[in-house]
């Protein structure tokens, strides 16, 4: 199953089996820890920050099956199996927000990823070090503004005295109002997207290409490789770690659209193509404390995510040497 | 084995050392918290510290960016004189209600409830029915006569019809509006500047419409007139449905007695005359064409520019956008009540609803003092002659005295307390609202005052109190789409632009009735008839 | 210098044209803000400003930086990013380094534990419960502790310290040093980059927080900036308000702008400082030199 070529995970996993199998798995493990203890004395407070921040909230989850009031608490809230899970599948609409929301996740994953890369290698290739400041802090900060702001600037920028309708009117058209027709919903959507975050995305990667060895491009040059050529077979080759790191975590948040974004976008003339999972639990479970159905709905959200993460993991650990775990 | 066991204690020793770190600076921090143990702990102070043992209740209500109240602030001190009790009053974001409810649940599930505090989106119902809230059916009437006297019986009933026990007793304090505050509104100087007269019936009114969209009654050269429109999801535009006798309440579409019975005014045939009527206006150029996209702000900016002849809202406050049109274009303006059109073969009305829901709901408090303390604030907030003073607030802070009259001072966020009584608009009656815009030194500004005073008079013939005015929450649990009008608003709004034809509106009652409108007009008529049985 | 070809230069010219193009596209938006903040409340209510400030004025930005209690949110504020960048690049760092060693046995169930987190996220209440519960209801340390780890940026870091050059350390590793040593005199000294990135994201996530304080903090004292500044701009109210017409050019809207700017300005001047570190081959030139 496992390539013999992952050396860390790989190689663990060849070990724990092995042990396993002889019995001795406890004793390897303790033999692990004396051996290199220090690593274990350091991991110790970000594990339990884990599991006192993340983990025990986590087990909180169990409310998806109850009727949870906050009243009486986890002990005490009547247990009801799946029904939060059946009212989720049997609500009229079900097909159509998770349409909504697979359709606007492949959007997002698609078309917004890759930009962070590309702007990443086109500011790489800035010479001029104030210049690239500049650009680099001009891109980044409309991730500084919530999308209440932003929200409010895009119903601006779209009303009928608004700069676009302005800008089409030079050309003699009549106004559009962008915001309350359907058909453009899934556009505003990942534009605004890629205006807000792509800036902030290329931070990584702008970390990461600093990282790259100079010699590579010197001998890349030696060799009469084109600027174009060193970007696509230098800086590109050596960032895919990074990528594909990010792209899975990208992916475990597939469902995860952000409800901000989408609800300070949405009007009810553009329900039909933008009512995603987030903004119906909000609707439905938030507004009015229904926790347990909230959580509920979290849970489908995160266990297609985490299904998602896997497969590709194991995609990435066949086709490179990568991979989350 | 003997590593083993050491192994296993390291992790332990070190995993509790974390923990005890973490909670040993917490200790040495001022308040001192220990888990689990806070109940009383921050807010209240311990009541017996008071000479006179004056207890300190902890209150919650809406408060959008006031200073909160604290033990001894100014306004604990005018509380403390006014009502008997001490207020503490901590700040709590409200965003719309949502941060507020949020809080306020973490603070129920932490065993923190308030005191006093109001109720959000029906969580009384669930507190009454964990006992969490104290049931006021007897203690009103023994320890709180002011309250229980003041607001009416037939209220009283609806609160018990309501009770969710469904044993009849009365779990919160319900707000009452005891006059008809909404009405559609136009602009008397600009039929007067173009030669009309009052509109009576559709017909005439449209065509006033269309002579506000043609014939520049503003005066400044520009086709810029919005002859009529609203906000968002079709809301704040009741005027255009009025005429065809919906019951709705601020765009949200309500419950009246349609061919004798007890049924959702939005699914009714008259919906679907008011949206075609709508849909018309849309195309004609007489709505807003940015109707369903305006929020308040954006309205309220169109009306003060002076280019708004017709809107909805409350009759009453016309003189605040007078005034600032008269700053902004040098107009005196007038907005005046818009007699609900005639047309022809439906009852027009502007609805009203005396019952505002629930405003307070009291702890039931296994402290048998501190139930006893928030009784007597109940008492005294509802002892009217204490309303002017909760009104006015504390002088120098909220309003200063000019020739013996006093006069509000303007909102200021950085340096007022935020007054979390209102009791005046908890009970709101035509009388003590008149009584307060007449108490108040105006100065210059009296012409707009007394347009208000006008209005509220005026809009008291064009009121019907709806059949289904008190109707709970709850008929809509397990049905959040129906209760947030989320299907009504989608088909409503296309409608209106015209991107849905007016047959799709069958569609909606069918997909309405289908998705949980047959269940909630069940329990609607099935509370209509125990609550007039 | 090395020849570059004319094709190369338009290549140049061309993106840099392109990112220019974007940057105005990024900033015109705050510049409406900025202008908004500027103008007078009266004509925003008109909808009349878009990228100039109309009836200039400085009452938004008077009333805002005159309100002590702003100010006192503020430096909690700045104090708090601080401390807790600092603190969470600790943490980060030492969970992110044995995550990157293959010697260390449970790395790879760690580090699905890890992932989980980030894509299961608990439930309000019961986080709210667990965090209460080891005493960091109403204690200023909620407005750091709970942000010192987050899984994202250690996965990121990770990625980093595994893309190390193995030699470097293990030449280290025959010096005899022990693993905390190569930590921290070797390892992070030449993360300058990722450690600038991951204090970015720390800081800026430190400085914008809103939830944590908003359920864990009663005390408006010790409420951080953002949570502050909303309380200047909350929602409209219907009600009408009987108070005497104000005489001033600010209002809800003009604040907004200018507590919104305000926010961001700290933010943006630290990125500058941040960016030196990623320069190209900052890490192995110092390996070198």
């Amino acid at each position: 199953m496992t390539q013999g070529q992952t050396p860390t995970v790989g190689q663990l996993k060849q070990i724990i089996r092995k042990r396993l199998r002889s019995g001795r798995l406890v004793a390897g493990l303790l033999h692990n820890m004396r051996k290199y203890w220090p690593l274990y004395a350091m991991a110790l407070p970000g594990i339990a920050f884990l599991v006192i921040f993340k983990y025990v909230p986590l087990l909180g989850s169990v409310i998806a099956l109850q009727d949870y009031s906050v009243f009486r608490g986890l002990q005490d809230s009547p247990w009801v199996g799946f029904k939060h899970f059946e009212t989720l599948f049997r609500y009229p609409d079900f097909q159509r927000v998770l349409v909504n929301t697979l359709l606007l996740g492949a959007l997002k994953t698609i078309l917004a990823f890759p930009i962070p890369v590309m702007l990443a290698l086109m500011i790489n290739e800035v010479r001029h070090a104030l210049v690239k400041k500049g650009i680099q802090t001009a891109l980044y900060i409309p991730h500084f503004l919530s999308w209440v702001i932003v929200g409010g600037i895009v119903f601006d920028v779209f009303a009928i005295s608004g700069l676009f309708n302005i800008v089409i009117g030079w050309f003699g058209y009549d106004p559009v109002l962008v915001m309350q027709d359907s058909r453009f919903f899934r556009a505003v959507y990942v534009i605004t997207g890629i205006w807000r975050d792509a800036g902030w995305g290329t931070i990584v990667y702008m970390a990461a290409i600093s990282a790259i060895d100079p010699q590579l491009y010197e001998s890349a040059m030696m060799d009469g490789a084109s600027k174009w050529k060193q970007m696509l077979y230098v800086t590109l080759p050596l960032l895919m770690p990074t990528i594909l790191i990010l792209f899975l975590l990208d992916i475990g948040n597939f469902m995860e659209l952000g409800f901000d974004h989408v609800f300070n976008l949405l009007t009810p003339m553009t329900y039909s193509v933008g009512d995603i999972l987030d903004t119906y639990v909000f609707r439905t479970g938030i507004q009015q404390a229904q926790y347990s159905f909230a959580t509920a709905v979290g849970l489908f959200q995160s266990v297609i995510g985490f299904i998602l993460v896997h497969t590709f993991n194991r995609m990435s650990r066949k086709i490179s040497d990568g991979g989350l775990w | 084995m003997a590593t083993k066991k050491w192994g296993t204690l390291v992790i332990a020793a070190s995993l509790t050392l974390l923990m005890l770190a973490g909670c040993a600076q917490n200790n040495g921090n001022a308040n001192g918290n220990t888990s689990g143990n806070t109940q009383e702990a921050n807010n209240t102070p311990s009541a017996t510290e008071a000479v006179e043992e004056m207890i300190d209740l902890v209150v919650w209500n809406t408060n959008l960016g006031f200073k909160p109240i604290e033990k001894g602030s100014q306004l604990y001190e005018l509380y403390k004189d006014v009502l008997g009790v001490g207020v503490i009053h901590p700040y709590v974001e409200w965003n719309g209600g949502t941060a507020y409810l949020n809080q306020l649940n973490l603070k129920i599930a932490a065993n923190e409830m308030p005191d006093l505090f109001k109720p959000q989106q029906g969580i009384e119902e669930s507190l009454a029915k964990n006992g969490a809230i104290a049931d006021l059916t007897d203690l009103l009437p023994e320890y709180a006569p002011n309250l229980w006297n003041l607001i009416p019986e037939e209220v009283w009933n609806i609160v018990k019809a309501n009770d969710p026990t469904g044993k009849g007793r009365i779990y919160y304090v319900p707000g009452v509006l005891d006059y008809g505050r909404t009405a559609g509104l136009i602009r008397q100087d600009w039929l007067d500047e173009l030669g009309l007269s009052m509109p009576t019936t559709q017909e005439e009114y449209v065509k006033v419409l269309e002579a506000f969209r043609d014939q520049d009654p503003n005066g400044n050269g520009q086709r810029d007139e919005i002859p009529t429109g609203g906000r968002e999801e079709a809301r704040w535009m009741d005027h255009l449905f009025a005429m065809y006798g919906i019951a709705m309440h601020e765009g949200n579409p309500d419950w009246d007695m349609y061919d004798g019975e007890l049924t959702y005014s939005a699914v009714t045939p008259y919906m679907k005359a008011a949206l075609a009527f709508n849909a018309r206006l849309y195309k004609e150029g007489l709505l807003d064409p940015e109707t369903l996209l305006n929020n308040k702000a954006q309205w309220d900016g169109k009306i003060d520019a002076n280019r708004v002849g017709s809107y909805f809202h409350w009759a009453e406050s016309v003189g605040g956008h007078l005034e600032t049109i008269q700053a902004n274009a040098g107009v005196k303006g007038d907005f005046a009540v818009l007699p609900v059109p005639k047309v022809e073969g439906y009852e027009g009305f502007y609805t009203a609803k005396r019952f505002q829901g629930p405003v307070w709901v009291v702890k039931n408090n296994k402290d048998e003092k501190k139930l006893m303390a928030t009784l007597k604030l109940l008492n005294n907030l509802y002892d009217t002659n204490n309303w002017e003073k909760l009104f006015y607030g504390v002088e120098g802070m909220h309003h200063v005295m000019n020739n013996g009259k006093p006069s509000t001072l303007p909102e200021d966020k950085s340096t007022m307390e935020n007054k979390v009584f209102a009791p005046h608009n908890d009970f709101d009656t035509v009388e003590f609202k008149k009584n307060l815009f007449n108490s108040i030194d105006y100065g210059d500004r009296k012409w707009a005052i007394d347009l208000n005073l006008r209005n509220m008079d005026e809009n008291v013939k064009y009121i019907k109190t709806i059949a289904g005015d008190g109707l709970p929450a709850s008929i809509y649990e397990g049905f959040a789409d129906i209760n947030n009008r989320t299907l009504y608003v989608e088909y409503a709004t296309k409608i209106i632009l015209g991107q849905f034809s007016i047959d799709k509106f069958d569609e909606f009652v069918e997909k309405w009735y289908a998705s949980g409108g047959e269940e909630v007009t069940k329990r609607a008529r099935e509370w209509y008839a125990k609550t007039n049985g | 210098m090395v020849f570059e070809s004319r094709g190369e230069k338009v290549f140049r010219f061309a993106i840099l044209i392109v990112l220019g193009l974007l940057s105005v596209i990024a900033l015109l938006p705050l510049l409406s803000v900025i202008s908004v903040s500027f103008s007078s409340g009266w004509v925003v209510d008109l909808n009349q400003v878009t990228i100039w400030p109309k009836a200039f004025t400085f009452d938004s930005w008077q009333y805002m930086i005159d309100r002590p209690d702003l100010w006192r949110s503020f430096f909690l504020t700045l104090i708090t990013t601080l401390i807790g960048t600092l603190l969470a690049l600790l943490v980060t760092a030492m969970l992110a380094y044995p995550l990157a060693k293959k010697e260390f046995m449970i790395g790879g169930i760690l580090m699905v534990g890890v992932v989980i987190t980030m894509v299961f996220k608990a439930p309000i209440v019961p986080y709210f419960l667990t965090v209460r519960s080891i005493g960091l209801y109403d204690n200023p340390l909620v407005l750091i502790v709970p942000h010192i780890l987050n899984p994202f940026n250690l996965i990121i870091m990770r990625t980093f310290f595994k893309q190390f050059p193995k030699e470097l350390e293990e030449a280290a590793f025959m010096e005899g040093s022990g693993y905390f040593r190569l930590l921290f005199s070797f390892v992070l000294p030449l993360s300058k980059a990722v450690l600038a990135t991951l204090a970015l994201f720390y800081g800026v996530v430190l400085w914008n927080q809103f939830q944590h304080p908003l359920f864990f903090i009663t005390d408006t004292d010790w409420y951080p900036l953002q949570i502050k500044i909303r309380q200047f701009i909350t929602d409209p109210n219907e009600m009408p308000f009987l108070a005497s017409r104000q005489e001033v050019n600010y209002n809800e809207r003009t604040l907004r702008s200018a507590t919104v700017v305000f926010a961001i300005i700290p933010v943006i001047l630290v990125y500058p400082f941040l960016q030196k570190y990623f320069v190209k081959g900052a890490m192995i030139g110092s390996v070198k030199g």
